[in-house]
C-alpha cells in the first residue's frame, strides 16, 4: 500500500500540479532550514532552496520508495547540492566573513522580520557563528544530528558512511563547539 | 582513563549510549578532572542550544518562486490570504486610518450638533415617512414621464406641420421658377407652347418635385 508521500509523488509524476504544490508546501520549511544551517545566510538559503526544488522536480522519477522515505530522499538531494555548490565556489570558508556584511545590511531594516527576531537570540547567533567555523564534514554531521534531529543510523544512510564514523564526527563537532564556547566565555566573560 | 579517552566518549556519555562499565569509568574521571567536566558542561550547553535552535519560517514568496520555476503554476491561495491581500492589506494603511479617524470625528460632531433636532430627524428617518417619501417620489417620476410623453407627441406634431409646410413652399417656389414638373416623362397639359420650347436651366432641372 502506498504511503501519502508516495501517492503525492505518483500524482505529481502524472502531471498533477496541485500534488507538486503539496510537496513544495510540505518540505520548503525543512529544506530552507537545512540551507540556512549550512550557509548561515537567509538569502543563500533561499537560493539553495529554489535550486534544490528544481533538482527534485527534474529527478522525481528517480525516487524509489524501497530506498527510503521521501523526506530522506529530499534531504539527500538537498545535502548533495549544497555540498557540490560550496565545493565549487569554496564559499564555506567565506561564509563567516560575509555574514558580518549581512548583519550590517540588516541593521538598516526599519522593521525586523521574523528571521531577525530569531537571530536576536544570543545563543542562536552564537551557534550560527560557531557552526561556520567547523569543517564541512563536522558541520554536516552536527546539523543532521542536533539541529535536524536525525538518528545515527539515518545519518549514516544519508551520508553513505559507517555509523561509527557518524558518531565520531558528531563527537568531534560537539567538542570543537564546546571549546569555542569556552574560549568565547574566557574572552567576553559572559555566559551564552 | 586518560583525558583523550574521555573526550572520545564524551558525546556518547552525554547521550547515555555507552555500556554501563564505560559509563562508570568516564564518570569517575569526570569527577576527578575539572577540565573534562567543564568540557562536558559546555558540550551539554551546545546540545541544548541546538535542540532549542528555532526553525525559521521561509518567506511565502519563496514558495511562489519555487512553483513558478518548476511547474510554472502560481501558488493556490487560501481564502484568508485572498481576504488579506484584497481587503485587509489595502485597508490597514495610514491613509485609510486617517480617513477612518476623520469619518468618526465627522460623525461624532454631527451627532453632537444634531442632538437638539433628534426627534425631527427620527421622524424624518422613520420607515413610514420613508415609504411615504418613496411613494411620492415614484408618483412624481410617473407624472414626469407622462409629461415628457405628451411633450414628445406635441413636438412630433409640430415637426410634421413644419415639414409639410416646407414641402408646400418648395413646390410653390418651383412653380414660380418655371420648372417643368416631370410626371412619368410627360409634361402637364395646358402649359403654354413657348414655355415648352424654352430649355430649362441646369440648376432648376435637377429639382424634381413629388408627383
Amino acid at each position: 500500500m502506498l504511503s501519502s508521500e508516495e501517492k503525492l509523488v505518483e500524482r505529481c509524476l502524472q502531471g498533477d500540479d496541485s500534488a507538486w504544490e503539496g510537496i513544495v508546501n510540505a518540505y520548503t520549511r525543512r529544506v530552507y532550514n537545512l540551507g540556512y544551517r549550512y550557509t548561515g545566510r537567509t538569502d543563500e538559503a533561499e537560493d539553495l532552496t529554489q535550486e534544490i526544488f528544481i533538482k527534485i522536480y527534474q529527478n522525481l522519477k528517480s525516487y524509489r520508495s524501497e530506498a527510503g522515505s521521501f523526506q530522506n530522499w529530499i534531504l539527500k538531494v538537498g545535502r548533495n547540492l549544497i555540498i557540490d555548490r560550496y565545493r565549487q565556489t569554496r564559499r564555506f570558508q567565506q561564509s563567516a566573513g560575509s555574514e558580518e556584511m549581512e548583519t550590517m545590511n540588516l541593521s538598516d531594516e526599519k522593521t525586523p522580520s521574523p528571521h531577525r527576531i530569531v537571530e536576536q537570540s544570543e545563543s542562536a547567533r552564537y551557534l550560527r557563528e560557531a557552526l561556520q567555523k567547523l569543517s564541512p564534514e563536522l558541520k554536516e554531521a552536527i546539523i543532521l544530528r542536533d539541529l535536524e534531529g536525525m538518528a545515527y543510523q539515518e545519518i549514516a544512510g544519508l551520508l553513505s558512511i559507517p555509523e561509527g564514523t557518524v558518531k565520531s564526527r558528531i563527537n568531534r563537532a560537539r567538542l570543537e563547539l564546546a571549546r569555542l564556547l569556552s574560549k568565547r566565555r574566557a574572552q567576553m566573560g559572559v555566559l551564552v | 582513563m586518560s583525558c583523550p579517552d574521555v573526550e572520545e566518549r564524551l558525546s556518547e556519555y552525554l547521550e547515555r549510549a555507552l555500556p554501563a562499565e564505560e559509563m562508570a569509568r568516564v564518570a569517575e574521571h569526570l569527577h576527578a578532572c575539572s577540565k573534562c567536566s567543564s568540557l562536558l558542561e559546555d558540550m551539554r550547553t551546545i546540545v541544548l542550544s541546538c535542540k532549542s535552535y528555532p526553525m525559521l519560517e521561509p518567506d511565502v514568496d519563496l514558495l511562489e518562486r519555487i512553483l513558478l520555476r518548476t511547474s510554472g503554476r502560481p501558488r493556490t491561495r487560501t481564502l484568508r490570504e485572498i481576504i488579506d491581500q484584497y481587503f485587509l492589506r489595502p485597508m490597514l494603511t495610514r491613509r485609510f486610518a486617517a480617513g477612518a479617524a476623520l469619518a468618526v470625528l465627522f460623525l461624532g460632531l454631527l451627532t453632537v450638533l444634531a442632538r437638539p433636532h433628534m426627534t425631527t430627524i427620527a421622524t424624518f428617518l422613520s420607515p413610514r415617512e420613508m415609504i411615504h417619501k418613496m411613494d411620492r417620489g415614484v408618483q412624481g417620476l410617473y407624472a414626469e414621464g407622462l409629461r415628457a410623453y405628451n411633450k414628445k407627441n406635441e413636438w412630433q406634431a409640430q415637426f410634421t406641420f413644419f415639414k409639410n409646410n416646407v414641402f408646400h413652399k418648395l413646390g410653390f417656389w418651383a412653380e414660380q421658377l418655371d420648372v417643368p414638373v416631370q410626371t412619368n416623362g410627360k409634361q402637364k397639359s395646358g402649359e403654354p407652347r413657348q414655355r415648352q420650347e424654352k430649355a430649362p436651366s441646369q440648376k432648376s432641372s435637377l429639382l424634381l418635385l413629388p408627383a
